[in-house]
C-alpha cells in the first residue's frame, strides 16, 4: 500500500517585507499508514509550516505534498475543505474548543459540518467522549473542565469523522506533566489500536520519545530522522485505553 | 452543513451576547415600527375612503359643461361655457344602453352668495339656496326631519329650512314649528339693484347644519332665471352638473367614454378613486421613507455588531475552517445571524406598530366621539400582507447588512485566524 504522506522537494517561501524567508527548503519525507511521527525542532525550524501544509491550511510554493493520493498544492479549495473535514483530525496546543458549546457538542461539530443527522452524531460524540474517559462530563462546557479534560475533548473531536490522519500541534504544551502524559497515551493508543497516522509537532524531546520516528528539522530542512527502538509509554488508566 | 444546524448555530451565537443583540435590533424595531404605523395608517384611511366611495356608488359618472379659457373680460366671473347641457342631452343620455333606468339626474347650482335671504314672520336673514343632495356625502350622517317632512315634492312650491338657516334667523325649531304649512318668502337681491320676493310653503326643518334653504329643481331654475335675467335658462346656460348612473361599475368606463366623446367634461368616482389611490401610494411611500431612514441607520448598527462579533470569534472561525467548515458555511452562518437580528427587530417592531395603531385608533375615536363627528372605523389597519412584508423586509435588511461582514469572515485565512489572540 502506498504511504499515507509523501513530500518531494517541498518548499515554502515567505516574504518578510522584501526579504524572502525559506520556511521549508526542500523537504523529502514519507510517512507510512499507522505511523506515529514527531516533528521536532526549535522555533523557526519549519515544523509548524510542514504541519500546516499537511493539514491543507496552506499551500507550498515549490515541490509536492501528497496526502492519501491528494496533492495538496494543486487541490481545489473545495477538495481541501472535504479533505480537512473527512480525512483529517486537528489537535491544537490551546484546545480551540467552542466555548458556548458543551463537550459533546464540540465533538459533534465536525459531524455537523459533514451534515450528519443530530441523533447519530450525538451518539457518536458520547461514544468518543467515553473512549477518552469523559463519558460523565459530556454536558460540561469547556470552562467547567480542566486543561487536560479540554484537550481530551479536542482529541475526541479530532476523531469524530474517523480520520486517517491526525495532526497535533504541541498538544501537551499547555498542560501539566501528568495531563500531558495522559494525552500522549491517548494519542499513542490511537495509532496502535486504531491504525491511524499521527503527526505531532513538539520541541520537547520527552514528548517526541513517544513516537515511532522523530523527524528533526532545522532551518526548513530535515536534519535527521531517528527511528525510536522503544517508544516511551504514556501513562493511562486501564479503562481509558482506546479500543 | 444542514440548514437546521446553521439556524440553530446562528441562534445560539446570538444568545451569547444577549444585550448586544437586543440593542442592535432596537434600530430595526424603530424602523419597522415607524413603517408599520405609517403604512397601516395609509391602508386604514384608504379602506375608509374606499368604503365611503363605494357607499356613494362607484357606478356614478359626473358630467359638467366644458368651459372656455378666461380672458381679460371674463376673469372676474364664471368663464363662458363652450357647450351647454340641455334637457335634450339628458334625454339622449338616458337612452344610452349602459345607463341605468332613471339614472340621469341633472342639477343647477344656486350659490348666489350674499344675494339671497329668507323672510319668515318678523325675522329675516341672509341664507343660501340649495337642492337636495344626490347622494350621501362621505363621512356624513343623513339629515333627519326636526319638524314637518324634508322630502320636497319634485313639482316645487315648497321649501325646507336647515338648522343653520334658523340660527341666522335667530329662531329655534320650536319657534318655527307652528309655521309649518304656512307661506314664507325667499328674497333675491340682484347686484344691479332689483329685489324680488318669492313665496314658498314651509314644509319642514332639516337637521342639516348648513345655512341653507332647500328647494326643488323647478323652483331653483325659476330663481336662477330671474337672477341671471335669462328666461330660457335651461336651454341657454344649461345644467351645471349631471349625474349619470351606469347600470353597473363595469359599464361606468363606457359611459365616461361615450359622453366625453360628445365634448363634455366627465369624471367617474372610479377615476377619482384611482387618482386618490395614487396620491395615497405617494403619501405612503413618503411616510415609509422615514422608517426606511431608521432602518438604514439600523443596518449600519448590524454591520458594526457583526464586524465586532467576527473580530471576537476570529479564532473560532479559524478552528471551524481547520476542522472542515467551508467558506460557504461560515458566510451563511454570519448572514443568518445578521438576518435573525433583523427578524427579532422586525417582529418586535411589528407588534409595537400593531399595538400603537390600536392605541391611536382608540385615541382618534375618543376625539371623534367628543366632537360628535359622524365617523366610524379603524384608521390603522395591519393586514397580514403588511405584517409578513414588514418581517420579511426586516430580515432582508439584516441579511444585506450581514453580507459584508459575513464575506470578511468567510475569507479569513485559517492560519492567521488560528493565531489570533
Amino acid at each position: 500500500m502506498a504511504p499515507l504522506i509523501h513530500t518531494h522537494a517541498l518548499e515554502k517561501l515567505y516574504m518578510m517585507g522584501k526579504e524572502p524567508v525559506h520556511a521549508l527548503a526542500g523537504v523529502d519525507l514519507t510517512i507510512e499508514r499507522g505511523e506515529f511521527v514527531a516533528l521536532v525542532g526549535p522555533s523557526g525550524s519549519g515544523k509548524s509550516t510542514l504541519m500546516n501544509l499537511l493539514g491543507g491550511l496552506d499551500r507550498p510554493t515549490g515541490g509536492e505534498v501528497w496526502v492519501d493520493e491528494l496533492e495538496i498544492g494543486k487541490a481545489s479549495d473545495k477538495q481541501l475543505v472535504n479533505y480537512r473535514r473527512d480525512k483529517l483530525g486537528f489537535i491544537f496546543q490551546s484546545f480551540n474548543l467552542l466555548q458556548m458549546r458543551t463537550a459533546a457538542e464540540n465533538v459533534e461539530v465536525p459531524l455537523m459540518l459533514a451534515g450528519v443527522a443530530k441523533h447519530t452524531r450525538h451518539e457518536r460524540a458520547l461514544a468518543l467522549l467515553q473512549q477518552v474517559g469523559l463519558g460523565k462530563r459530556a454536558d460540561h462546557k469547556p470552562n467547567e473542565l480542566s486543561g487536560g479534560e479540554q484537550q481530551r475533548v479536542a482529541v475526541a473531536r479530532s476523531l469524530a469523522n474517523n480520520p486517517r490522519l491526525v495532526l497535533a500541534d504541541e498538544p501537551t504544551g499547555n498542560l501539566d506533566s501528568k495531563s500531558g502524559r495522559e494525552i500522549l497515551a491517548l494519542l499513542q493508543s490511537m495509532t496502535r489500536h486504531q491504525g491511524r497516522t499521527l503527526v505531532l509537532v513538539t520541541h520537547d524531546p520527552g514528548v517526541a520519545s513517544h513516537a515511532d520516528r522523530i523527524v528533526y528539522l532545522m532551518d526548513g530542512q530535515i536534519q535527521r530522522i531517528e527511528t525510536v527502538a522503544h517508544p516511551a509509554n504514556g501513562q493511562v488508566p486501564a479503562e481509558e485505553i482506546l479500543v | 452543513m444542514k440548514w437546521g444546524d446553521l439556524i440553530s448555530s446562528a441562534a445560539s451565537n446570538l444568545t451569547r451576547r444577549k444585550v448586544r443583540t437586543l440593542l442592535t435590533s432596537v434600530g430595526v424595531v424603530v424602523g419597522i415600527l415607524t413603517i408599520v404605523t405609517m403604512v397601516s395608517l395609509g391602508i386604514g384611511v384608504r379602506v375608509e375612503i374606499n368604503k365611503q366611495f363605494e357607499a356613494i356608488g362607484l357606478e356614478r359618472v359626473f358630467v359638467t359643461p366644458p368651459e372656455g379659457q378666461q380672458n381679460f373680460f371674463t376673469q372676474f366671473g364664471r368663464p363662458e361655457r363652450t357647450k351647454v347641457i340641455t334637457p335634450a342631452d339628458i334625454t339622449r343620455w338616458q337612452s344610452l344602453p349602459d345607463v341605468a333606468p332613471n339614472g340621469v339626474q341633472a342639477d343647477i347650482d344656486v350659490s348666489f352668495g350674499v344675494g339671497s335671504g329668507v323672510e319668515i314672520g318678523d325675522h329675516s336673514a341672509g341664507v343660501g339656496l340649495t337642492g337636495k343632495a344626490n347622494f350621501q356625502a362621505p363621512f356624513q350622517v343623513a339629515p333627519t326631519a326636526l319638524a314637518g317632512t324634508i322630502d320636497i315634492p319634485p313639482a316645487g312650491g315648497s321649501a325646507v329650512l336647515y338648522t343653520g338657516a334658523l340660527k341666522n334667523l335667530k329662531l329655534t325649531v320650536d319657534d318655527v314649528k307652528p309655521l309649518i304649512g304656512q307661506t314664507f318668502n325667499i328674497i333675491l337681491r340682484n347686484p344691479q339693484g332689483p329685489t324680488k320676493s318669492f313665496p314658498f310653503v314651509l314644509q319642514g326643518i332639516s337637521s342639516d347644519t348648513r345655512q341653507r334653504v332647500e328647494l326643488a329643481l323647478p323652483d331653483r331654475i325659476k330663481l336662477k332665471s330671474w337672477w341671471l335675467n335669462e328666461p330660457d335658462l335651461i336651454n341657454k346656460v344649461g345644467y351645471d352638473n349631471v349625474q349619470v348612473r351606469a347600470k353597473d361599475v363595469a359599464s361606468a368606463a363606457t359611459v365616461v367614454t361615450e359622453i366625453k366623446a360628445e365634448g363634455y367634461d366627465v369624471q367617474s368616482l372610479e377615476t377619482i378613486l384611482t387618482l386618490a389611490d395614487q396620491v395615497f401610494a405617494v403619501i405612503n411611500i413618503m411616510l415609509s421613507s422615514v422608517g426606511g431612514l431608521a432602518l438604514l441607520v439600523a443596518s449600519l448598527g448590524i454591520v458594526n455588531t457583526m464586524i465586532m462579533s467576527i473580530y471576537e470569534r476570529t479564532r473560532e472561525i479559524g478552528t471551524l475552517k481547520a476542522i472542515g467548515a467551508s467558506r460557504g458555511d461560515i458566510r451563511l452562518m454570519f448572514m443568518l445571524e445578521a438576518g435573525m437580528i433583523g427578524v427579532i427587530g422586525g417582529i418586535t417592531g411589528l407588534l409595537g406598530g400593531f399595538v400603537l395603531g390600536k392605541i391611536l385608533n382608540r385615541v382618534i375615536q375618543y376625539y371623534i366621539d367628543s366632537r360628535h363627528l359622524p365617523i366610524r372605523g379603524s384608521f390603522f389597519v395591519v393586514t397580514p400582507t403588511l405584517a409578513l412584508a414588514a418581517v420579511a423586509f426586516a430580515m432582508l435588511v439584516g441579511i444585506v447588512a450581514g453580507l459584508y461582514p459575513a464575506n470578511r469572515a468567510a475569507k479569513l485565512d485559517p492560519l492567521l485566524a488560528l493565531r489570533h489572540e
